[in-house]
């Protein structure tokens, strides 16, 4: 883990990579699928079952404010206060309701924690099952075939092409979120931490270290 | 609601999450379907459940490689579909 704050030119870099070459290939072209969307739209709203301004408030909430800052508040959180992190190992769901963050795709959260003998990998092997209260909606790499393929079967060769390297006497353990849990990876804290405070060791977290692609 | 805001729980900047964050929709319509199917699922009562079992089935449907929200889109119609709402004709 980075203790700078640097590093997220390769991430973003990263989260274009074609891992699974299908980008840029679109099965309909945009305007066949914005009509879809459209029509479905106005069919709700016709019947009465939704209002457009229901639906901007939702897209807003998740472009804005549910993102992975929520998860890295719950991580500095936990890694400040003890008795917090105990709550947090022991129910999930519980311990992050107490910093107010809850909801759809969060209604049972597990929290597995890296330690230096074991790290902790999320996958959904079946869709893209993501603790969105807590980390937002998942990244384009997380819902790719290549992605929830791989992750079971070779962890250790698609985190080294996020970087990461899990020395061999650390037993990795990967978790699949197609059953109705979610999981939130809390990661190490990191070395040469000790003076900071809540706020700034939330500003070191990132998303991929609570889905554990990095360690 | 699923668009509950975030809770003060520390003063850091709100850009922050931009940090570590991509674009979340890499195009208003993914948005929308995104926006559409939260939308609907809270107010039908119909459960995410529901909507990620037609996810996972039009995931599996469609061929590999196929834009991730255009799978939700399918899953959305479906969904609307066994509900009785599509006009006839419509999939």
């Amino acid at each position: 883990m980075t203790t700078t704050g640097e590093g997220h030119d390769a991430d973003d870099a990263r989260d274009a990579h074609d891992l699974d070459g299908t980008r840029g290939h679109h099965a309909a072209p945009p305007s066949a699928i914005e009509r879809r969307v459209a029509a479905i739209e106005s069919l709700l709203v016709e019947k009465g079952l939704i209002t457009s301004d229901a639906v901007d408030a939702v897209v807003a909430a998740y472009e804005h404010d549910i993102g992975p800052l929520n998860g890295a508040r719950v991580v500095a959180r936990a890694w400040v206060d003890d008795d917090y992190r105990r709550r947090l190992l022991a129910d999930g769901t519980a311990a992050i309701g107490e910093l107010g963050y809850g909801g759809a795709e969060g209604e049972h959260l597990v929290v597995v924690e890296n330690t230096p003998e074991v790290h902790n990998l999320v996958v959904c092997t079946l869709c893209s099952c993501y603790p969105w209260p807590v980390l937002g909606l998942p990244p384009r790499w997380y819902k790719s075939f290549a992605y929830r393929a791989r992750a079971v079967r070779e962890p250790r060769a698609v985190m080294a092409e996020f970087g990461t390297t899990v020395p061999d006497d650390v037993e990795v353990r990967v978790w699949d979120s197609s059953a109705e849990v979610r999981y939130l990876v809390l990661p190490l804290r990191p070395p040469g931490t000790a003076g900071m405070g809540e706020a700034e060791l939330a500003g070191l977290v990132t998303r991929d270290h609570m889905i554990g692609v990095v360690r | 609601m699923t668009a509950r805001p975030p809770s003060p729980a520390t003063d850091l900047p709100v850009d922050v999450p931009r940090r570590n964050g991509e674009l979340v929709f890499a195009a208003p319509w993914e948005g929308r379907a995104f926006g559409l199917a939260a939308a609907y699922v809270e107010a039908s009562g119909v459960g995410w459940g529901a909507f990620r079992d037609r996810l996972i089935a039009a995931i599996a449907d469609l061929p590999d490689g196929t834009p991730y929200y255009e799978a939700w889109v399918s899953a959305l119609e479906r969904l609307i579909a066994e509900a009785g709402l599509a006009p006839p004709g419509a999939r």
